[in-house]
């Protein structure tokens, strides 16, 4: 079963481009340093061209934005955790972004190979190949992809893949005026992720890194972070899991499940009386 | 406060239309009776194997039009077949479902036409061997997805769609062929409606009783519930009716809605596992 999962594995999918393969680049986001300014969704909307979701007020602290969508790339969430005087408390920060998963549910499903695996091992939907099929928004386990609205295609992040192709960094990483959000190569990121956990952990004990973990159930993310609470407490899955991953037992199962079928069936026909 | 990020979804509720569970029910529905209309050509009951392999036409065309309709861009339909993608049940259905309903449109165009007979039990038995997949691959095609009310019933949900398939499709037979010949329609009918109600059981066993909320609270709940009277009361019809067309009619009209509400209970479980974080939650515990 591992090795089905590992034929479409980042590594397995980059590798087909061949002498055209670069390293795989993604997102350290790193939640101490987040101030919630936002700029990361105002460069994302600005540089990808993409229309607002409307505009509701929540009440659910300075998060208007509420979710990732089709047209929302960049999601900054504000986790309020205060006293009931609020005289005391924490207030969390967290970017959220497309984890670029290294086993991507969204691409293993698409129908139409609209979803592709990139050079640079990103996880980037052809909105001129999508046909709004909707399958890729029940396959992903962060809720990250959504339509949109305007032409009825499924949209996610691309790590601005346009400017990746010319070396330039993502759009939200070069506005994030903190560097909360910081752009490299994958394996770097996890180093740096590991020792900045190290230190941080000196002062917050219950930090710790998302998606860092090559062996996790997607496989570690093509986006990290660093967290200083539990996911679940930032909208996050705590032990998410490509969906795919047991889809061998599940044909296998339904096999038997038909054979059955067409056992009764059959069954049914001759057992005249 | 509520569980998770201001109690919003960590996973987003499908993006489909109530066109999806009727497919649900058509393709399950076309599938099984495309079998039950060989195996009654096998047994030269031609009568109802006529009826059974027109439920299978008529169930193909509804298929063939949900599936197209709810896309988001329908003109791309033609999209779905520039790559095969073993990883995407969606991908392989849409093969499975070309096959199977281009067989079964050919059966029944000979069917009607009196036309190439033998090229029309042909297709006919193509159909009958296709169909027992097609009407249970739907259940791997949501059972790939991160729906807990869908992902989670490994074992249970192949066979849940395929006691459906095959309750909807003696139901057809029930509802269309006079009661002397759907002898076969009957059988198929009880023992797909008992099967249906029986490993519904089983499934919220499968899931243990946190999961199975999903199942029973809430719209999903309230459908399941009216499934459940539907079904075992076309089961008692169909069990009475043995030599009554009328009882054996209302037996079959029973346990077709009683599929279709019950193809919504499970579509609308998945939506209210998503919806709700606490299932996601629970379930990576």
């Amino acid at each position: 079963m591992s090795d089905f999962i590992d034929l479409t594995s980042a590594a397995a999918e980059s590798a087909t481009y061949g002498a055209d393969e670069r390293d795989r680049m993604g997102f350290f986001t790193d939640t101490t340093l987040c101030i919630g300014c936002k700029a990361c969704e105002v460069a994302c909307k600005e540089w990808n061209q993409l229309p607002s979701d409307g505009y509701e007020f929540t009440g659910e602290s300075y998060d208007n934005t509420k979710e990732l969508s089709g047209n929302t790339w960049r999601h900054v969430a504000f986790v309020e955790q205060m006293e009931p005087e609020r005289d005391t408390g924490r207030w969390l920060m967290e970017s959220d972004v497309c984890k670029h998963c290294t086993h991507a549910g969204c691409l293993d499903v698409c129908p139409t190979g609209a979803i592709i695996r990139t050079e640079f091992g990103t996880v980037v939907i052809q909105d001129d190949i999508c046909n709004g099929c909707g399958y890729c928004v029940v396959a992903c386990p962060f809720g990250v992809i959504g339509e949109k609205q305007e032409d009825h295609t499924m949209g996610k992040c691309t790590l601005c893949y346009d400017r990746l192709k010319v070396g330039e960094q993502p759009a939200c990483a070069k506005a994030c005026p903190t560097e909360s959000i910081q752009y490299g190569v994958v394996d770097e990121l996890r180093e740096r992720a590991e020792n900045r956990l190290q230190k941080i952990q000196e002062k917050f004990a219950s930090a710790q890194l998302y998606l860092n973990d090559p062996n996790d159930g997607v496989g570690g993310g093509g986006s990290l972070f660093l967290l200083l609470d539990k996911p679940q407490v930032y909208g996050l899955p705590p032990n998410p899991i490509v969906p795919t991953k047991d889809l061998p037992q599940r044909w296998r199962t339904a096999g038997i499940a038909a054979a059955a079928l067409f056992g009764a069936v059959v069954l049914c026909a001759v057992s005249r009386r | 406060m509520s569980a998770g990020y201001y109690g919003r979804p960590i996973v987003k509720p499908p993006a489909w239309t109530d066109l999806i569970p009727t497919y649900f029910f058509a393709g399950g529905l076309a599938g099984t009776a495309a079998t039950l209309a060989f195996a009654e050509r096998t047994a030269r009951n031609d009568r109802l194997a006529r009826t059974m392999i027109f439920g299978a036409a008529t169930g193909c065309a509804v298929s063939a039009f949900c599936l197209i309709a709810d896309l988001k861009k329908p003109e791309r339909f033609i999209n779905m077949l520039r790559v095969v993608k073993p990883t995407s049940p969606m991908s392989v259905g849409v093969y499975i479902f070309s096959a199977f309903s281009g067989s079964v449109f050919i059966a029944a165009g000979c069917e009607v036409t009196g036309i190439a007979r033998p090229a029309g039990r042909f297709f006919g038995a193509i159909a009958g061997l296709i169909g027992p997949v097609m009407s249970v691959y739907t259940a791997v095609l949501v059972g790939d997805t991160v729906m807990p009310a869908w992902h989670l019933p490994r074992k249970t949900l192949p066979g849940l769609f395929a006691a459906t398939s095959a309750a909807s499709a003696g139901a057809w037979g029930l509802l269309f062929a006079s009661a002397r010949d759907n002898g076969s329609a009957r059988r198929l009918a009880l023992v797909g409606g008992t099967a249906m109600v029986a490993i519904l059981q089983a499934l919220h066993h499968e899931i243990g009783p946190t999961q199975a909320e999903a199942y029973s609270k809430g719209e999903a709940g309230a459908l399941a519930r009216t499934a459940r009277v539907l079904n075992v009361g076309g089961i008692v019809c169909a069990a009475l009716g043995k030599n009554s067309n009328v009882i054996s009619k209302v037996a079959g009209a029973l346990l077709l809605a009683g599929g279709l509400t019950e193809r919504f209970a499970v579509y609308r479980a998945g939506c209210a596992s998503a919806k709700d974080p606490k299932y996601v939650l629970d379930s990576q515990a």
